[in-house]
């Protein structure tokens, strides 16, 4: 089942690749196409991305905005410590990401186009209005925001000869956090998962909330009914419940070879429930939780 | 492209894209790096790559031309002899597949961290299984290994 070995192309700069990827593939850290291509995938000739890492940062911020830009091309590894504590919810989302292995190849340009519904790094940048660069085939640029570039499962608004550059995240916010269920710990792709971010203020109430879920929906997708039920109000048992039953009005989860629509639904409410469980409850080393039993796969 | 210290011959333009767990083992001949799923999951190919640990089944050997890399192979003259011996002391072996990869993972978790936890042991080893669940006489040896090199005052 080994595929025939690809024609790597390695590009001489940013400005070299658009010319390369006439007939080609952007590749970086390989951990899904390489994957793919073993499952029937035809990608013959690839262009290797990983050599533009060298040429820039992993994330800068700007100082006067705060927004950040964070490279398509580089490991996760070096993209949770560029960011160092400025997005919480992309950093425990990278921690929660399959391996140490993988996170050192893995990239965000990839886990964005490769258009998986349960990938791990897009909550959290859905959830911060997260603006995808793109290089086009003439070498120029188009911006278009993460919420439209995802258009379905394996499916993302790239064509022919473009690739993803980088990423901007205008408003990171100090509080936020990332959960998933998996079949465990490590390696496991997430039957759904949940990125979070808010701003706490003095008085306890939570403002600019902004919640995103994975693997409910044929995309990642904002729970706006949810956020909305938080917006403004301090999380009393009240409110976290009229936010936990409003979760459901936003997902259409199915059933896969993962996990069960029904299960799926449980879930999504209590992933919700334990974010909003005090800080000092909801984080330590335990925060990626597990079923102890499981539902019965169909 | 070195390996294990040494500079070796560039890989030819049409065998860039071959996977780097096949240029080691076809045309280094270094066979430590096992081949189990060959999906980035089992963790048996794994190696370390500028420090770092990979799974040598997904990284292509047209994308480290410019890298330094380590094996199995190389451990010992690396300064991990004491690893690979503690994990014989504490009989942490038992088939065997899985241990160049485990081995490696151990080693670049060692040279970043003197006196790893079992946290930080259960983090750097989350990419490699062991069928034979030797876990617990891993972090054993990790452990010993650690306490040699400080005794050493080698770290």
């Amino acid at each position: 089942m080994t595929p025939p070995t690809p024609t790597l192309l390695r590009p001489e700069g940013t400005a070299d690749v658009s010319r390369l990827l006439t007939g080609a593939r952007a590749v970086a850290g390989g951990t899904d196409l390489l994957v793919q291509r073993r499952d029937g995938l035809e990608a013959p000739t690839l262009v290797d991305l990983t050599g533009l890492a060298s040429t820039r940062p992993a994330a800068t911020r700007d100082p006067g905005t705060g927004e950040l830009r964070i490279s398509a091309v580089h490991p996760l590894t070096d993209v949770a410590a560029g960011c160092a504590g400025a997005f919480p919810a992309l950093s425990a989302a990278i921690e929660a990401f399959a391996s140490t292995t993988i996170r050192n190849r893995a990239t965000i340009g990839g886990n964005l186009v490769t258009g998986s519904p349960a990938a791990d790094t897009v909550p959290a940048l859905l959830a911060a209005d997260a603006v995808v660069e793109i290089v086009t085939p003439d070498g120029g640029r188009r911006t278009v925001a993460l919420a439209d570039f995802l258009l379905g499962p394996r499916r993302v608004d790239l064509t022919a000869g473009e690739w993803v550059t980088s990423v901007r995240v205008p408003r990171p916010s100090p509080e936020g956090g990332f959960r998933k269920i998996g079949g465990r710990r490590a390696q496991a792709i997430s039957f759904l998962n949940l990125a979070w971010q808010w701003c706490r203020e003095p008085d306890g109430r939570l403002t600019d909330v902004r919640l995103a879920m994975g693997a409910v929906a044929p995309t990642v997708v904002r729970l706006h009914a949810a956020a909305a039920a938080l917006e403004g109000r301090s999380p009393t048992p009240d409110v976290v419940d009229a936010a936990v039953a409003a979760v459901d009005a936003d997902i259409s989860p199915i059933d896969d070879l993962r996990a069960s629509a029904h299960y799926r639904r449980r879930c999504a409410a209590g992933l919700l429930r334990e974010a909003l469980l005090p800080p000092s409850t909801s984080g330590g080393p335990d925060q990626h939780v597990i079923p102890t039993t499981r539902e019965k796969d169909q | 492209m070195r390996v294990n210290g040494s500079p070796v011959p560039t890989p030819a333009p049409a065998d860039h894209g071959m996977r780097l767990l096949d240029y080691l083992r076809d045309h280094l001949a270094l066979t430590g790096a096992k081949e189990g799923c060959g999906m980035g999951e089992c963790g048996s190919c794994t190696v370390v790559i500028d420090g770092r640990a990979m799974t040598s089944c997904l990284v292509l050997v047209g994308q480290v031309l410019d890298a330094e890399i380590r094996t199995v192979e190389g451990l010992a003259a690396a300064g991990h002899g004491p690893l690979q011996e503690a994990f014989v002391a504490r009989q942490a072996i038992q088939c065997g597949y899985c241990i160049p990869g485990v081995l490696n993972s151990c080693a670049a978790l060692l040279d970043r961290e003197r006196d790893p936890s079992d946290d930080q042991i259960c983090a750097a080893l989350d990419g490699n299984l062991c069928r034979c669940t030797a876990y617990n006489r891993f972090y054993d040896a990790v452990h010993d290994a650690a306490s040699a090199r400080r005794a050493g005052g080698d770290a």
